[in-house]
């Protein structure tokens, strides 16, 4: 596993606002399902005190800490806050910060991210969907009921295209070790290179599906870090040089980024690449056979 | 969004930095009694939002006996399609050398990116591809207020030292401003001084609320409308109109379109649970471009109730035909509900958007 599993106590920044109270529900109903322990601290500001789906919830972070053996945060605060949600966290402790929250400013992301670093926290996202080992443990928003345990890894800068990809290889009969969505941001904390990294460690996983973007040369620079096998999909062919499609990863950036030419890097580099999404499970079954 | 050359350059006087003496005009006229203000030769810029206005005309030098006629003239003109509605005169600066001096969000480090370099000017991008050992890269902590002394001579090499405290000033506009990018190119050097000579700011759209700008300029009225509403929009030009939920997954909605040999008439995103009004409201908005013939909708997840989808697709009541594909929680409900009232429902969005293909060529 990768970044946590069934023993991993999760807590939940934002608990008592609607989007928290809503996930930490399903979360804990997953958890329930596999006999994992969830989410077992909220933390809202103000509403230290309260419980949600029988869940208790502190004021302050390090309050939680106290009361309870803690692994991974989810946040679901405003975009506002979400810059201090994700420093707190940092500075009590918790290793690895899972950031839902859309719409954060980038200024705010570098600062959080550079700082979380200098504490030894690893961010995933901002403006993601979280991550889920099947079997194990979900931390985010996904749809649970799309997975389906197994070898594959994968990494996504998308929400919703992340689920399509995922429902097609489930269908297909191909399972998951683990999902993670790292954000569509400009500015991500765990990037495409990172998670590889722990892909390679992780002894469930044996061959990798990076769902990418148009926007920077995140996709190359992992593709060129691994040994492990990979099939990717790249999302914005067709968009518009300069036209923003839903948030800043999608800015064209003077070519560099664009879609067709990062196809191009990646091909170049050995890595198939699906020009559908449905093709996928069929490069991935070619990459076991091959055995490459 | 993109500020203005002049709304730029008054963000950057603001914080100490030297700009050349000059004022904005809406008309001609406005000129005519400031003609002495600017010596006697001075430059008239277009201020439109569209890049490599210079060379496309937006840009003309005059001097106190033409100066009203060329202003006249510029009025007069069209950049790149849009009309010319602001003027930025402005005295002309006696160039001694001209610098490059930028900074940008870099995503491989996640830090500010400076850059710099002494071959400054229109031509940067073709020195950055052919003489990039020219440019000068610096990638700094976002918590660090300002770059330390030896950030500035790494960059600066033997460059004049007044340079360095404009960086540093630069450096805290992209900070303090939710700057994507602060650029100043050229930054030159005269006999009066060091000025910045053109200034570019892209403020970050997630800021611009705290920035107190209320309206993103950079959006066509129907993007503005369908912000309203809180969807992601963009225009373009073909004739399926696409509805998704998810930017990635719209995105390639609108890639198989084009893999199939269609064209889409633009992308949008409604967003995460979306309720019936919501849906409605999308389909509505994309039903109202005079261009689309079919509209393609892709929602997938595990939030979005498929009843209340289908509830929204029916209370649209648009004359063009709507193909639906939709995974999620009830499900078969929503299926009933489309099916009952004639709207085509298929599994998958390759199917979906093969026969919305077929339908417009």
């Amino acid at each position: 596993m990768i970044y946590g599993d069934k023993n991993t106590g999760v807590l939940v920044q934002g608990a008592t606002g609607k989007q928290g109270e809503f996930h930490i529900g399903l979360m804990n109903t997953y958890a329930k399902q596999v006999g994992g322990k969830g989410v077992v601290a909220g933390v809202t500001p103000g509403k230290g005190g309260q419980q949600v789906h029988g869940v208790p919830v502190y004021n302050t972070v390090k309050e939680a800490m106290k009361h309870h053996d803690i692994g991974a945060s989810v946040i679901f605060v405003p975009a506002g806050a979400a810059a201090d949600a994700i420093m707190e966290e940092a500075h009590a402790g918790i290793t690895t910060i899972v950031c839902i929250t859309e719409h954060m400013p980038v200024q705010d992301s570098m600062k959080a991210i550079a700082y979380a670093r200098m504490e030894g926290a690893s961010v995933i996202g901002p403006n993601c969907p979280g991550l889920l080992s099947p079997g194990e443990v979900k931390m985010g928003i996904m749809p649970a009921g799309l997975f389906k345990r197994g070898n594959v890894g994968v990494i996504s800068r998308s929400g919703t295209l992340t689920y399509e990809v995922v429902d097609e290889l489930t269908r297909a009969g191909i399972g998951q070790s683990t999902v993670i969505g790292i954000g569509g941001d400009p500015v991500i904390g765990q990037t495409f290179m990172d998670v590889l990294e722990r892909f390679e460690k992780d002894p469930e996983t044996k061959a990798v599906v990076l769902v990418g973007e148009v926007g920077g040369n995140l996709e190359e620079e992992g593709a060129k870090s691994t040994s492990l096998p990979i099939v990717s999909y790249i999302a914005g062919v067709s968009a518009p040089p300069d036209k923003r499609m839903g948030h800043a990863g999608a800015i064209v950036e003077g070519g560099e980024g664009d879609a067709r030419s990062k196809i191009a890097r990646l091909k170049k580099h050995g890595v198939p690449v699906a020009s559908r999404v449905s093709e996928i499970p069929e490069m991935v079954r070619e990459l076991f056979r091959c055995g490459c | 969004m993109k500020l203005r050359e002049y709304e730029a350059k008054n963000v950057i006087k603001a914080a100490g930095i030297p700009v050349p003496a000059g004022f904005l005009i809406r008309s001609a006229d406005e000129l005519t009694p400031h003609l002495g203000e600017l010596g006697d030769a001075f430059v008239l810029k277009a201020q439109v939002d569209v890049g490599g206005r210079g060379k496309a005309g937006g840009i003309l030098m005059a001097d106190k006996a033409t100066g009203t006629k060329v202003a006249q003239e510029l009025f007069a003109k069209e950049i790149k399609g849009l009309p010319v509605k602001e003027i930025l005169a402005e005295k002309r600066l006696s160039i001694q050398h001209e610098y490059y001096l930028s900074i940008t969000v870099d995503r491989s480090s996640k830090q500010p990116l400076i850059l710099f370099t002494e071959a400054g000017g229109v031509e940067i991008e073709v020195t950055a591809k052919e003489h990039p050992e020219l440019i000068k890269k610096v990638v700094a902590n976002p918590l660090m207020k300002e770059l330390p002394p030896f950030m500035l001579r790494e960059l600066m090499g033997s460059a004049p030292k007044e340079i360095g405290p404009i960086i540093n000033k630069l450096y805290r506009i992209f900070l303090e401003k939710d700057a994507l990018l602060a650029e100043i190119n050229p930054l030159v050097t005269t006999p009066d001084g060091v000025f910045a000579a053109d200034a570019k700011i892209i403020v970050d759209d997630n800021a611009l609320g705290r920035q107190g700008i209320t309206v993103n300029r950079d959006l066509s009225p129907r993007e503005r409308e369908a912000e309203k509403h809180g969807f992601s929009y963009v225009e373009l030009d073909g004739a399926i109109g696409v509805i998704g939920n998810g930017a990635g997954l719209t995105m390639a909605t609108l890639d198989l379109i084009e893999y199939y040999g269609g064209k889409a008439a633009n992308f949008l995103d409604v967003g995460g649970g979306a309720e019936s009004e919501r849906v409605k409201n999308a389909v509505q908005l994309v039903a109202s471009v005079p261009t689309v013939k079919v509209i393609v909708v892709n929602l997938l997840g595990g939030i979005t109730k498929c009843d209340e989808v289908a509830k929204g697709i029916i209370a649209a009541g648009i004359s063009q035909k709507v193909i639906v594909r939709l995974a999620g929680t009830n499900e078969a409900e929503g299926r009933r509900l489309l099916s009952e009232k004639g709207y085509e429902m298929l599994d998958t969005m390759d199917l979906v958007v093969k026969k919305a293909v077929e339908v417009t060529s």
